[in-house]
């Protein structure tokens, strides 16, 4: 009997396992069977090309692809230094007592709906932009603010755990060597946690390319070419939720092979994640 | 430990960068912000078709338009930004926050839009094919176009299709019945199915907002039984079998800031705007 139980929970493990995978699964093939067919269809030079103009028959989703790399480049610009250098505080400087508060303060920012983020811009940070540049406040510096701080706890929640994995002993010797606290912290535990700051790093480029709702409030969304660090934009994630609505045809069929290419740029970033992870196996 | 420093310095050139190039974008504080709707928004259709921002060559909107994918979110922009023009539904237009301009000295009221002198109006729609209708539905819209229904229209700010309308007899029918379609239309036609529920008590009623484009392809394929539309319907839609009918008439506001001196905009100035011709409000003369 206990044989038999064991065996059957056995099965329900591999259930498990293979639904997962199937779900992968099959949102691919769904993804690339009908965005690459659509892809010849526009004709690649018109679908990565610069005119987005569906109702005129311009599929031209190169000025979003910049748009949405822009934007994850401005978040990754403000929020890794901030991120990493919160972690290190976190794991090395940190009192106990104010710990206690600034842990659970970081793992509520993790928790809060990105639409919420979204009104936050919008209320917040577009006005302010706006009195400072007598712009409209929406674009690219507005977006890569807010997505900053989004991305926050992404990079705190992994760099922290990999800045207290590093053995003891190495920061130990650091001491004994002469050096300061920081100097140990800096100069020997940081580059011993590199790999394991990277992956946050990583996952963090993944939430900001990945990020809609809160940049769709915030960016301008304009179709054309991102100029200036003022200068609307819009992403792919943003194309695809703007107009997934009311599109038909062929448009509609657009959309999903927008979706295709993000859905690429997130394998490459998942790749050099997992090649990021490995390194820090074999240290 | 280089790293870190090389971080810092962009960080720090980042944030120098921004307060320069800050410093350089104030004397552009009458530039026009353009508010426009996402393409194949009702709205958005109806707008530039009565505007003639939309020539034969298709829909001109200048790309530095911000695009806001829903009436609040134009009506949130346009409210937070002293040099930003935008439109909505006029029974969505909010005093409190923005102001809606006269258009050739017309100011958008329902008296205006009932005469026929404000132009900036579309039909809201409901479209079916025969074939596909039941009893309940016909009955369904028999509610609508009564005295009661088109009441209700008016309550929400619309204005009714029909004048003088007949009494509504409830017909106590059961049964479901599926709508499908525009945003723009979907909130009226909420409150009209709840009051019809109330009359008969036995029908479930299931109203989907997924625009006006989706709205029209469900009734054409059958999905659901009645489409709901904000603009008018284009010829190969109705050459696949769609009859229509109009439940309200709805105006288009054309909304600027509170604090905004312009009351009273030409037509021409507008499409102007919206095609990007005048970038600045101090062109507009």
């Amino acid at each position: 009997m206990a044989k038999f139980r064991e065996t059957a929970m056995r099965y329900v493990f591999l259930l498990s396992a293979v639904l997962c995978i199937a779900c992968v699964g099959v949102i691919c093939v769904y993804l690339l069977g009908s965005g690459i067919p659509t892809m010849f269809e526009i004709g690649l030079d018109n679908f990565f090309g610069t005119t987005w103009k569906p109702g005129s028959g311009s599929y031209g989703i190169f000025p979003f692809i910049v748009g949405s790399i822009y934007v994850t480049a401005g978040a990754i610009l403000i929020g890794v230094p901030i991120g990493v250098l919160c972690a290190v505080y976190l794991a090395w400087f940190c009192p106990q007592k104010l710990y206690k508060v600034l842990n659970p303060a970081v793992r509520l920012m993790a928790g809060i709906p990105s639409i919420i983020y979204g009104f936050f811009g919008l209320t917040v940070l577009v006005p302010m932009i706006q009195s400072m540049t007598g712009t409209s406040g929406k674009g690219l510096l507005t977006a890569s603010l807010l997505l900053g701080i989004m991305i926050l706890p992404t990079i705190i929640g992994t760099a922290e755990p990999a800045l207290r994995a590093v053995p003891r002993p190495y920061y130990d010797g650091a001491l004994a060597l002469g050096a300061t606290h920081e100097r140990s912290v800096f100069s020997v535990v940081v580059p011993a946690a590199s790999s394991g700051l990277m992956s946050g790093v990583i996952l963090g480029i993944g939430r900001a390319i990945g990020e809609t709702m809160a940049v769709i409030m915030i960016a301008g969304n304009q179709t054309r070419m991102p100029g200036g660090l003022f200068d609307g934009l819009r992403t792919m994630t943003s194309n695809i939720v703007m107009e997934m609505g009311y599109s038909t045809g062929l448009h509609r069929q657009a959309l999903v092979a927008t979706g295709v290419v993000l859905f690429v740029f997130i394998l490459l970033i998942n790749l050099l994640f997992s090649l990021a992870k490995k390194k820090e196996g074999t240290e | 430990m280089n790293v870190w420093k090389k971080m810092a310095a962009f960080a720090m050139a980042g944030i120098v960068s921004a307060g320069l190039f800050a410093g350089c974008g104030k004397t552009e504080g009458n530039q026009i912000t353009v508010v426009s709707r996402e393409e194949g928004s009702g709205t958005r259709g109806a707008f530039v078709e009565l505007m003639g921002v939309q020539t034969e060559e298709g829909d001109k909107t200048t790309q530095n338009a911000e695009i806001a994918n829903s009436t609040s979110l134009v009506q949130n922009t346009v409210s937070g930004n002293q040099n930003a023009i935008g439109y909505l539904s006029l029974g969505a237009y909010d005093s409190n926050l923005v102001k809606a301009v006269s258009i050739d000295g017309v100011a958008p009221t329902v008296e205006n839009i009932k005469q026929g002198t404000y132009a900036v109006a579309r039909p809201f729609l409901v479209c079916y094919r025969e074939e596909n209708l039941t009893d309940l539905g016909k009955d369904f819209m028999s509610f609508v176009l009564s005295e009661e229904g088109q009441k209700i229209v008016e309550e929400e700010g619309y204005i009714a299709a029909v004048d003088n309308a007949a009494a509504y007899t409830p017909s106590g029918l059961t049964g479901k019945l599926s709508l499908d379609g525009s945003t723009s239309v979907g909130p009226v036609m909420e409150v009209l199915a709840e009051r019809y529920r109330a009359l008969n008590p036995d029908v479930v009623i299931d109203i989907q907002q997924t625009g006006s484009g989706t709205g029209i392809t469900a009734a054409i394929d059958g999905s659901c039984e009645i489409g709901l539309s904000s603009r008018n319907l284009k010829e190969e839609e109705i050459a696949k079998g769609l009859s229509y009918t109009a439940i309200a008439m709805d105006g288009i506001a054309v909304i600027v800031h509170k604090d905004n001196p312009a009351d009273d905009l030409t037509q021409e100035q507008i499409r102007k705007i919206y095609t990007g011709e005048v970038t600045a409000w101090n062109e507009l003369g």
